[in-house]
């Protein structure tokens, strides 16, 4: 049980850097973007291809597929971010969809719907990456870095920008915020974020297929940062570690074994209703940040 | 066969898609009016509605071939599975949506969700996972008009989707509880002002909704087999179909799903895309009419107010 | 509301603490073995049946005595059709349940996912319908019992150029593991065998409205079109095809052994050539005892899946319950007579096969001999 105790904390952790993207573009700005699948299939399919076709080392391509995504969500966020709501939301998820059928059949790079298998372990200080302890200490250190980095922007200039825009868009395009410019920000920032959770889980499941990246990703990642709390890293971390809790629980204890599959997914659904109904504003709320007077107030 | 015989079959089979995503997309669009958010169960309620439909009709017609009573019985089945979908849109809105009224907006949309993973698993695990078929009560061979192939069921589902479309909307401009529902859209708490009880209109709403959820999923079960993840994909496109046309306008979802039907057809048969792409025109229609016309090609743009 | 997440953790505890308990109760006279397969979701129906053949073969097995009075206990995970979670169903069944064989993965995807681990782990992996090339070059332990793609496309494609005389074709295939494979292996020999494709057009899986490529195929005067798909879309197909007036001659794969495909679609089945399987003598009594037990025909792997979980059963009744000494045994099947017919592996853990072709009259398959290709050449085995 230990041993698929460990499996959970690696889906987890690679759940929370999308989770914590998520938050970037929908707690922190309120985007209500349905891409993060996307983004996430573009990190795997980087990693894949870079390591199998060109036999770069897993490290070296994490750079390119965090850059390719981050761009790929500016790319898709100039010209939907001037939607508004459940508009954008749509399409965002039109734009993962179209990405995924790319995917599945542009043969020639992706291989199609057969993906890409035998994606080689990475290595560092000359050690093989294998155990899952190993697996867990990357993946864990790249979600606090993430964290640290967002907890970073969102007390900065930027951070401040984001939540005035996302409390009132006018107000703050009055008060000299450049909107489009941080919403684009953001937007690349969170799809950096899933492209690194792809790096990631294509090299611990070690194949990519373009089934994996259907809509019920994004769903999740957005599940992750709504059960945890908007705006709120730490919370969405947790969201994340709850979300894979309960979805594997059932695998975990032997349940699965009793009750059959789909049962398993009717309590997953049941489990969200209760959840949105018992806790809309998901197990943390949101974090109100204090900021520090600015040096005139205090010292008057 | 001639290119103009070749255009018109295409047109008959994109209007018969076009007509079942209408109808979907109706559903869509009076829920996104009044309650502003996406009912991502609405797939899964025409998925139930397709396999009751199913189980009534085979009983009423017990194995044995009817003559011409078949349409009796497949108006009866398809009445009682609309009348049963309403009664079950209405729950699952007392349930799970009505709780979350005044929470954030992601709250019901991933309720929602949640629905619609018990609602999809639970056929599966209720109905099996195999594919059913709606065996044709009448001959389907096709009748060939001018060089034109047309199923008799493509003409039933046609009619059909017409006579719904009507009906919903003289329902909703001339009734009265049809008025009360697009004040209700209109200015909620106003329309409440007016004596209009909303909680009662939104759950009528979501009936009505359903009720053509139901008659969709029965058209589909008539043209394709029924089995449990029906629901899904026909459900976002109906989705896509509704925002193309401006969400929130029962015209537009009509235009937007015929429209879509039409495209996907066109697109791969005149424009060479290729097939398995298919999925992405929908997809690519409305992004690219989001970015022209971002309230929907019917949809009335709204001055943000400062 | 904290209450609520303290009741659901305490819950959470409770169960594990009695699950937990209950594992280590296990009675020394007891066999696991595993099936991962897609239980939910679009691909639900093929996992569902193969993991039902898998369970009837079990019960049948534990019926008549289990393995030297042991009762055979099988673990069932479900994969959703995605590597990932195939792969969290694996850890569950080599780590929590220790199983001692895994019948799966269904798709190819996810098995290729799973395979690995297995032969890190140690432990038998035999799928019954991963069809693709190259699976079971993973490794050792890797086996299966349906042929691969290769092979039943190269026999078709002979098969429609040289017996049927086919020169032009076109093909409507699903984008997704099986069907493209079978697509491209038949058509790499079609060609070779000098026949050209002229209208190739995809579809997706889940797609359930054929009429605009069938359109297209209609109006593209070619003599035979090939259709390799799953049985749901391929009665699909036929039934549209019919709808737009088409009268050609439809071929197809393996996906057609499946019985469920008269029910589906009916007349429209007949006079459609496809490869497939060449059932064994059990074959009929097979598909008896599986509709008895769950009231369904038999899907496309399921008699592979059947037969797969039988020669797991036979290995572990020679060897016992160490992981590789049923890896050994199995690797040493020798024609064991299963339902599929005669099975035999390779040194690479593929099954030694031949592939039947069948022509449908009267909503009935008519035998028509069994093939397979050396060396570029399709020979007939008697």
């Amino acid at each position: 049980m230990l041993n698929f105790f460990l499996l959970i904390v690696i889906y987890a952790g690679i759940y929370a850097l999308m989770a914590l993207g998520q938050n970037m573009i929908t707690g922190y700005v309120g985007i209500l973007s349905l891409c993060q699948a996307g983004f996430f299939a573009v990190g795997s399919y980087v990693t894949a291809i870079l390591s199998v076709k060109l036999g770069w080392s897993f490290w070296a391509t994490i750079p390119v597929a965090v850059v390719l995504s981050a761009l790929l969500g500016v790319l898709i966020g100039l010209p939907t971010l001037r939607l508004k709501g459940d508009y954008l939301a749509i399409a965002t998820l039109g734009f993962a969809e179209i990405l995924r059928t790319v995917i599945n059949n542009w043969d020639s790079l992706t291989n199609g719907p057969n993906g890409i298998s035998r994606i080689p372990k990475a290595e560092i200080f000359g050690l093989t990456i294998k155990s899952k302890y190993a697996y867990i200490a990357v993946i864990w250190f790249f979600v606090l870095i993430v964290y640290l980095l967002f907890e970073r922007i969102a007390k900065s200039r930027m951070g401040r920008a984001l939540e005035a825009i996302r409390e009132d868009e006018i107000a703050a395009s009055s008060m000299g915020i450049n909107i489009t410019k941080y919403k684009v920000w953001a937007f690349a920032l969170g799809a950096a974020a899933a492209g690194l959770a792809g790096c990631l889980q294509a090299l611990y499941i070690g194949s990519v297929m373009p089934g994996t990246y259907v809509f019920m990703v994004s769903i999740m990642a957005l599940c992750m940062v709504v059960l945890g709390g908007m705006g709120n890293f730490a919370a969405v971390i947790l969201g994340a570690f709850i979300i894979q809790l309960i979805s594997y629980f059932p695998q975990m204890v032997g349940l699965s074994n009793i009750i059959p599959a789909q049962a398993r997914q009717i309590l997953f659904g049941l489990i969200l209703v209760l959840m949105m109904i018992y806790r809309p504003q998901g197990i943390l709320g949101r974090k109100e940040r204090k900021y520090r007077k600015t040096t005139k107030e205090a010292s008057k | 066969m001639s290119s103009i015989a070749e255009f018109f079959q295409h047109l008959v089979n994109g209007l018969t898609l076009g007509g079942i995503y209408a109808l979907i997309a109706l559903g869509y669009t009076m829920v996104y009016g009044i309650l502003k958010f996406i009912n991502f169960a609405h797939g899964d309620i025409l998925m139930v509605g397709a396999y009751l439909g199913l189980f009534i009709f085979n009983f009423l017609r017990g194995g044995s071939a009817m003559g011409p009573w078949w349409f009796v019985a497949f108006i009866l089945a398809m009445l009682a599975s609309m009348l049963i979908c309403a009664l079950l849109g209405m729950t699952i809105e007392k349930l799970a949506y009505k709780p979350l009224r005044k929470a954030t907006r992601l709250a019901p949309l991933l309720s929602a969700i949640g629905v619609s993973f018990m609602l999809s698993n639970g056929a599966a695990w209720a109905w099996g996972t195999q594919s059913r078929k709606l065996d044709y009560p009448f001959d389907n061979t096709p009748l060939n008009v001018l060089g034109i192939s047309i199923a008799p069921h493509q003409i039933l589902i046609l009619v059909v989707a017409t006579i719904m479309m009507v009906a919903l909307t003289l329902f909703v401009s001339k009734s009265r509880m049809g008025k009360a529902m697009r004040a209700t859209s209109l200015d909620q708490s106003t329309a409440k002002l007016m004596g209009i009880n909303s909680d009662q209109i939104i759950s009528l709403t979501f009936g009505i909704g359903s009720a053509l959820a139901a008659c969709g999923g029965m058209l589909i079960a008539l043209d394709v087999k029924v089995y449990a993840t029906m629901g899904t994909m026909v459900g976002l496109k109906a989705f896509v179909a509704a925002v193309v046309g401006g969400i929130g306008n029962i015209g537009g979802a009509m235009l937007g799903g015929l429209l879509l039907g039409l495209l996907e057809t066109f697109g791969i048969a005149l424009l060479g895309i290729p097939t398995s792409y298919k999925d992405a025109i929908a997809f690519a229609v409305l992004i690219i009419v989001l970015l022209v016309k971002p309230e929907g090609i019917m949809g009335k743009a709204e001055k943000e107010k400062v | 509301m904290k209450k609520f997440f303290v009741v659901l953790l305490v819950a959470l505890v409770a169960v594990t603490a009695v699950f937990a308990g209950g594992a280590k109760e296990a009675a020394t006279s007891q066999v696991k073995i595993g099936f991962i397969g897609p239980l939910t979701g679009d691909y639900a129906n093929y996992g569902v049946r193969c993991y039902q053949a898998v369970q009837l073969a079990v019960d049948e097995a534990n019926a008549a005595g289990g393995i030297n009075g042991a009762q055979i206990i099988l673990y069932a995970e479900d994969s959703e059709g995605a590597p990932d979670k195939a792969l969290a169903g694996f850890e569950k069944l080599v780590n929590n349940d220790k199983v001692c064989a895994i019948v799966g993965a269904v798709l190819t995807g996810e098995t290729l996912a799973i395979a690995e681990k297995a032969q890190e782990e140690g432990i038998l992996l035999i799928s019954p319908s991963a069809s693709a090339d190259g699976v079971t070059d993973i490794g050792s332990y890797i086996f299966r019992t349906t042929p691969n793609d290769g092979l039943q496309g190269k026999v078709a494609g002979y098969y429609f150029a040289k017996v049927l005389g086919i020169k032009n074709l076109g093909a409507l295939y699903a984008k997704n593991d099986y069907s493209q494979g079978l697509y491209e292996g038949m058509k790499e020999a079609f060609e070779a065998a000098g026949g050209k494709i002229t209208i190739a057009e995809t579809c997706m899986v889940g797609d359930k409205d054929f009429k605009t490529q069938l359109t297209k195929l209609r109006n593209a005067n070619v003599e035979a079109v090939y259709i390799p798909n799953y049985t749901a879309e391929m009665a699909q197909q036929l039934e549209q095809a019919a709808q737009l007036g088409m009268n050609i001659q439809f071929l197809s794969g393996d996906g057609f052994t499946d019985a469920q495909i008269y029910d589906l679609a009916g007349d429209f089945a007949n006079g459609v050539i496809y490869t497939g399987p060449t059932p064994g003598a059990e074959n009929q009594t097979f598909i008896n005892n599986f509709k008895k037990a769950f009231g369904v025909d038999p899907g496309t792997f399921s008699t592979n899946a059947y037969d797969a979980a039988n020669i797991v059963i036979n290995a572990i009744k020679a060897a016992g319950t160490n992981r590789s000494a049923i890896r050994d045994a199995v690797a040493a099947t020798k024609d064991y007579d299963g339902v599929l017919g005669l099975i035999n592996f390779e040194s690479n853990g593929d099954i030694v096969a031949t592939t039947g072709v069948y022509l449908v009259q009267n909503q009935v398959p008519v035998f028509q001999g069994n093939y397979t290709v050396v060396d570029g050449v399709l020979s007939e085995v008697k």
